[in-house]
Formats: structure tokens, sequence, C-alpha cells
């Protein structure tokens, strides 16, 4: 297939016609992104400018790099930096495995009612929004009767203050994303792993390998390419870390470990009508999760796998 | 076989497409709904939009609207745009130059920058020839100058309604009188968390419950009982923030104590106000220090559960001044601003205030405020009484109540009856608290810093503020927090506004 879609001019043509049918499928997607993901980026000029928005893009003074500089030189840049990176890098090493272990440990059942269920229950939090999930957790783990310091008081312990305390925001921020998450995650693998020709399943079971082995030398690297595609696709979203989830858990303690550039920019810029500093800090971040794409995709392919692209 | 495919396939995308843009469009569509309905309008009436926040989930019927109409001889275009979105949208109208002939939008901030660059008609020179707009009170249209100009025409509130709200059957248990000074409230809060103010036997009950905002919660009233000033005030003969006060140093100790001695809600600093409010209606707590307004939705949420609960609203709480002082807002929400973009010339403009000169005739007033007399309020010994049918006044007059101008004592409007005692009461402390009043200085004086870090710099304290009275933080840490808000644009707020207050003596 990819060979006929060569870059001459004449077989592009050609082979749009003989696949019209799947062109036709991922127009609409090609439109939505063009009109609402490239064109748009031609606002990202007022990052040079003072924009203000009585006087219009081209009415609005420049002022070059300015913004980028006033972010650099802020106090709290790199505090900002390595909380996202350190949130990320949580995201990945906690949160990426399980959809994949919860796919392979789903993929075991027997009974498919079960199987069944299990999957649509784990696939409902995905919908919940953030202001629900964090809800959820400020009744549970509230420090004034809830239910999670309720149990440790009557098992001995003494309370722990979740929410107001800066200790706690990691592990509560990955719980949340984890609890939400998860379920959906494992749709992808699923199919990934429904791919899985069941001939090699069989031939396997006749040389005697027991199902954790077949998990280990069959299913995994079968599912390899998949986890690699989605983990550089993770890898572009280092800086998408959610502005709503992490802005209802910020609160005056925890603000050292949980101000990330997305809130920065709601209070710094946003709020206070500075939608060019805002621009350039959202141009900063589009650039780095650029980079890293790049780089992951490079290594990606360097050793020996099929990159994005 | 496969034309065949394609055409249904292609029947299919088009299916879904129009699918889509069906879901997609009904926010945009209630905009502008109000204006479609009407019958003929003659040619001769002047035409005049205004934008409004919308709190209800519907635009309203336009019944009303067309009442105003007739009575005013205009043809009136209400924009109403769901509150939520209301800040975003007009961004955007500004950025696309379609804001209406009125506006009603915050005067600070990025808007505040748009104003001095001269937007908006300067209407110094005009209001004076018009009969009810002259009567607009001068203190609160003061504090709407900007660099001494008068831009905006302003919907009044009462200029402090706060106050403590507490239960009366558990004072009367424990024989509490209403506290007069702030240890009479410390001793009322520690004796509802202490003494079993519900005789219930059982330890389940705390004193104050409070919410995850500094100004509207417990924090700045208390603050303001205790000699904080109101944001700014005179320190050693030059304006400082409030919060380089001593006092509001022994206020932060205040609630300190209260929350390690169990006294009020460990985990206020991300309390919402309807879980404050749910604690008070679910017995949980006695106190409540906030708008006194909001006695009546206590009352009305506690007496479902319990029947006996009885409130009491009190004012005059007085700290270690032996004065009471309370802070107050500007007087005014709602303002109302004039684009040059959409009022091209002087004509217009004067015939846009003479509108808004007529909103503020007590007929059309109440029309705006309470509804059609005898179908949405009845009059009682001169005091407007609503019907009961909420769900009916909030479909045909609620929102008509954001484009009201001015307030009752300069319209004339009709003031309302309350039949719940407590809520009749709070009313009257509203005006009682108009005597106390501290007023926050700096709300006619400029300041570029201020305005352009205003709301990081406010974090920065309220982070600090809050540490400190969570324990996380000692005195040093504070006025470390203090340092690092002169360094990062502080000093020179200090230093512009002082400049300001001196050329404007």
């Amino acid at each position: 297939m990819s060979n006929q879609l060569a870059t001459n001019k004449g077989s592009l043509l050609r082979s749009i016609r003989k696949n019209k049918l799947i062109y036709l499928m991922i127009f609409p997607g090609l439109l939505y992104i063009l009109i609402y993901k490239y064109i748009p980026m031609y606002g990202l000029i007022i990052s040079f400018q003072n924009y203000k928005p009585y006087k219009g893009i081209m009415g609005s003074e420049w002022v070059g790099f300015e913004h980028f500089t006033r972010l650099f030189n802020s106090p709290d840049f790199w505090m900002i930096f390595s909380n996202t990176l350190i949130l990320f890098g949580l995201q990945l090493l906690i949160y990426f495995p399980i959809p994949i272990i919860l796919a392979i440990m789903l993929n075991e059942l027997r009974n498919e009612i079960y199987k069944k269920t299990v999957q649509t229950l784990i696939y409902l939090p995905h919908f919940m929004s953030w202001v629900i999930v964090v809800s959820i957790s400020f009744v549970i783990f509230t420090f004034d009767g809830g239910i999670i310091n309720g149990m440790l008081e009557s098992l001995g312990f003494s309370k722990i203050n979740f929410l107001l305390s800066s200790d706690w925001f990691r592990p509560m921020y990955i719980l949340q994303i984890i609890w939400r998450e998860a379920g959906w995650g494992t749709i992808v693998f699923l199919a990934a792993i429904a791919a899985v020709d069941p001939q090699l399943y069989e031939a396997a079971k006749m040389d005697g390998a027991s199902r954790f082995r077949q998990m280990i030398s069959i299913t995994l690297p079968s599912i390899k390419s998949v986890i690699i595609v989605l983990l550089i696709l993770k890898i572009g979203d280092v800086l998408e870390l959610g502005f709503e989830h992490v802005y209802l858990l910020l609160n005056s303690t925890n603000r050292h470990v949980a101000e990330i550039f997305d809130t920065y920019v709601y209070v710094s810029g946003i709020l206070q009508g500075q939608f060019s500093y805002s621009t350039a800090v959202g141009f900063f971040k589009g650039f780095v999760g650029l980079i890293l794409v790049l780089l992951a995709n490079w290594l990606a392919k360097r050793y020996g796998e099929e990159g994005i692209y | 076989m496969v034309r065949v495919r394609s055409k249904s396939a292609l029947a299919l995308l088009v299916m879904f497409a129009l699918l889509l843009t069906a879901c997609g469009n009904s926010a945009g569509t209630e905009t502008n709904k109000g204006s479609e309905s009407k019958g003929e309008t003659p040619a001769s009436r002047t035409k005049i939009s205004i934008m409004t926040p919308l709190h209800m989930a519907e635009v309203p019927d336009p019944k009303i609207e067309q009442l105003i109409e007739e009575k005013l001889n205009v043809d009136l275009d209400i924009q109403w745009i769901p509150a939520s979105t209301y800040q975003d949208r007009m961004t955007a109208a500004f950025a696309t130059g379609s804001l209406t002939d009125i506006v009603n939008i915050s005067m600070t901030g990025a808007n505040r920058e748009a104003i001095k660059d001269g937007q908006f008609w300067d209407i110094s020179s005009y209001i004076n020839e018009y009969p009810n707009l002259k009567n607009l009170k001068q203190d609160v249209l003061n504090n709407t100058l900007v660099d001494g100009n008068l831009y905006a025409l302003y919907q009044g509130r009462p200029l402090s309604r706060q106050g403590i709200i507490y239960r009366s059957d558990w004072a009367a248990n424990l024989n509490l009188a209403a506290p007069e000074t702030l240890d009479e409230l410390y001793e009322m809060i520690k004796q509802f968390t202490e003494s079993d103010p519900d005789k219930n036997n059982a330890n389940d009950t705390i004193g104050l419950a409070d919410r995850g905002d500094l100004t509207s919660g417990a924090f700045k009233t208390v603050a303001s009982w205790n000699g904080v000033p109101n944001e700014w005030g005179m320190l050693d003969g030059k304006l400082a923030p409030a919060f380089m006060f001593p006092e509001y140093k022994e206020t932060m100790d205040f609630f300190k104590k209260l929350r390690e001695s169990g006294y009020m809600n460990t985990d206020f600093p991300v309390t919402s106000k309807t879980d404050q409010q749910n604690l008070i209606i679910n017995g949980k707590a006695g106190v409540y220090i906030g708008c006194m307004c909001d006695v009546q939705q206590l009352y009305t949420g506690a007496s479902q559960l319990n029947p006996d609960v009885q409130f009491d609203v009190h004012n005059k709480v007085v700290g270690k001044t032996g004065q009471f002082t309370v802070w107050s807002g500007p007087g005014y929400n709602h303002p109302y601003l004039f684009p040059k973009s959409a009022v091209k010339t002087e004509e217009e403009l004067k015939t846009v205030l003479a509108f808004l000169n007529g909103l503020m005739d007590p007929e059309i007033a109440n029309l705006l405020y309470w509804g059609i007399e005898g179908e949405h309020y009845s009059v009682v010994d001169g005091k407007a009484v609503p019907i009961s049918d909420r769900g009916k006044l909030d479909r045909e007059v609620i929102p008509y109540n954001t484009i009201e101008v001015g307030d009752p004592d300069t319209s004339g409007r009709l003031s309302g009856s309350y039949d719940y005692a407590p809520m009749a009461r709070a009313q009257q402390l509203f005006t009682d608290n108009d005597n106390y009043v501290v007023q926050d200085p700096t709300l006619t004086l400029e300041s570029q810093t201020f305005t352009q870090n205003k709301d990081r710099l406010a974090q920065l304290i309220n982070d600090a503020t809050y540490n400190y009275m969570l324990g996380e933080s000692d005195e040093a840490a504070f006025n470390q927090a203090i340092e690092r808000w002169k360094n990062e644009g502080g000093a020179q707020i200090i230093e512009e506004f002082n400049a300001s207050y001196e050329m404007s003596k």
C-alpha cells in the first residue's frame, strides 16, 4: 500500500482515484485539522506583539521576543518547568503501563459476560469531567469526615491531610488520572491484542508454554509497535497536562509542586488580559512538544521500530 | 458495486456533518432570540442595542421588553449572553468590533486600558442634562472615574452586606447573646463546638463554617472588624496595602487558633460555597460570616431538615479599636459604558443616554425589577410582594434585573418586603452598615503596575496568608512573602498609588 502513495503527482492522483473511499473517510478529519489547527496558527504572531483586542492584529505594536524573555526570566520559570516535567515523567512511568497490563489481563478472561462488564465499568470514568472526579476525591479524602480519614482513624492511625499537603499532590494527581483514563486506554491495546494471530498461541501451547510465558513471548512483542506509537504520541503531549485537572487541585499549600505552565498563564496572562504573553507561553509549550516528538520518533526508528511518520 | 457503495458512503458522511452542526450550535442561537418575536415597529423608533449577562438557562419572555419599547419609544435589541462565557464574549466582541451601544463590562484590567485609550465616550458633560441620571449618587459615580473622567453609569449595590448569620436556637440553649466583640464571637464559636448546643448528647458540631475565599469568605470581613483597611490604607502617612498592617496578622492568628482548636472546618481553604452552606444547613456548624442576604437560602435549606431551626443576623462586631468598621464594595455592579465603535455620533449618544434616563423612571424601574403589577407582584403597604411562582418570575422577570440603572433611592423603584423576619432584618442592617463603611481608597487611583500584575501578586499574598493560617509557615515566612511582593512589583505599586493620591488631593 505505502508504495503506491508515491511522491509523483500522477501516481498520487491515481491512488486517490483507486482508494476513493479511504480518502473520503479521512477527508472530514483532514478538513477539521486544517481549519481548526493549522489556519489558527496565524494567531501565533501576537506573541511577538503587544496585542490589544480593540486594535486588532494589524494595529498592535511589535515587541519581538520581549514576552519570551519575560517568561524565561520569571523567578518561577524553573519551578514551573520542573513541575511540568516531573508530572509528565510520573504519567509516563506510572500511568502509561497500566492500560497495557489491564488489556493483557482482560484478554486472559474466559467468561465473556464478566469481561464485558469489567470493560464497561472501567471505561465509564473517562466520560466524567475533571470537576466531577476532583469533587468525588474531595469528598473521599477530606480531613473533616472523609471516608479514608474515617477508616484511618478507626484503625488507630492519625488522620492525613491529603488535600492540603504538598506531599500528597503528586500521588493524588496520578491516582485520579489512573482512575479516569486507564479503562479508556485499554481500548486500543485490546484491539491490538485481538489482532495477534491465534496460530502463534497454538504453536506455543504445543511447545508447552505456560499462559504467562505465552503472554511475555507472544502478546507483548506483537503489540510492541502499537505501544511505541502511543508512547510517542503521549510524549508529544508532554506539556498538555490538562489545565482543568491541575487547576482544580491547586491551592496555596501545594502551589510549588502543582503550578504548571497552563495554570501560570491563566493567572499571569489571561486573567490580566495579557493575551500576547499567554500566547508566547503556549508557543513555547508547543515548540518543546514538537522537539520531543521528533526526538522520540527518531529514537524509535533508530531501534528498528516504525515511527509515526 | 463500488459506485453504489461510494454513494451511500457520501450520504452517510453528509448526514453526520449535518448532525454535528445541529448539535453544536444550540448555544449560539440563544442569544438573539429575544429580539425576533416582535410585531411591526414604527420606522421612526431609534434602535438601541445592549449586551447583558444571562444568569438563567433560557432567554426570557419578551413581554417586558415590548412594554419598555412602547413606553420609551425605542427599538430595543437585547443580546443575552450566558453569564459563564460573558467575559470571553466581551473580549471577542472587542476584537471584532461588534460591541453594542451599551456594554456592561468590568472597568479593571485590560478593559481599563481600552477606556484610557479613548474607546468609550466620556459622558461627564452630558449626564446633567437628564433629570434622572442627574440623581445618580455622586459617591458611587466617583468610584467609576478613570483618570478623573466619567465613562459609566451604574447599577447600584448596597455598600456592605456583610455580617454574621448564626443559629439563634443554639445561642438560646447556651444563653449566648449576639456577639458584640471579636472576643465574644470567638467565645460563641468555641461554645458551639464544645458545649453540645443542639442538645443531642453528641459532640458533632463545630462553630464556624468558612470557605476558600479570603474576600467573600469570613477573612476580609473579620479583618475589617479588627481595623484592617479595605485593601489599602494609611500607614505612617502613606498608602500601604492591608497585609502590611499588624491587625492583618492578628486576624490571621484569630483564624489559625480557631482552626487548630477544631472550632471551624479544617479544610476551609478548599471548601466551596456550596459545601460551606451545607455545613450550616445540615446543622453541623452554627456560624456563617458573609452576606447576610444568604440567611434566606440557609433557612429554606435547613428548615426542610429540621423545622425547629432558627437563624438570626447581626452586623456590629467590634475589634480592638472599639469602633465598628466594615469594608465596603464600590457601591455598584454592572457599569454601563458606551463604545465609540457602536455609538458613532454625539446625537446617537444623546438618544442612548435618554433611553437609560427612561429606564430610571419609577414605572420602568419597577417593570425591570419586579415585573408587571398584578401579574408578577402586588403592592402591599407601599412595598412589592412578589408572587410565589418562582418559575414564572425566573422566566419572565429576573433576567431583566441585569439592565436596571441606579438604585432604589435614586430611581424610586419599590423595595421588597420579605416574609422571613431575619431576611427583613438583614435588609435593615445593610442600610445600617452604610454608616460604618470603609472604602478602598485606590478605587479611583491609577497604577499601571497594579493593573498589569494584580492577579499574580494577589495570589502571592493569598498563598502566604493561607499557609500561615494552616500552620505550614510562620511569621518569618509571611514577611518573606511580603518582601517578595515588594520586589516583584509591589514597591512600584506603592509609589504609583501614592503619587496618584497626591495628585488627586
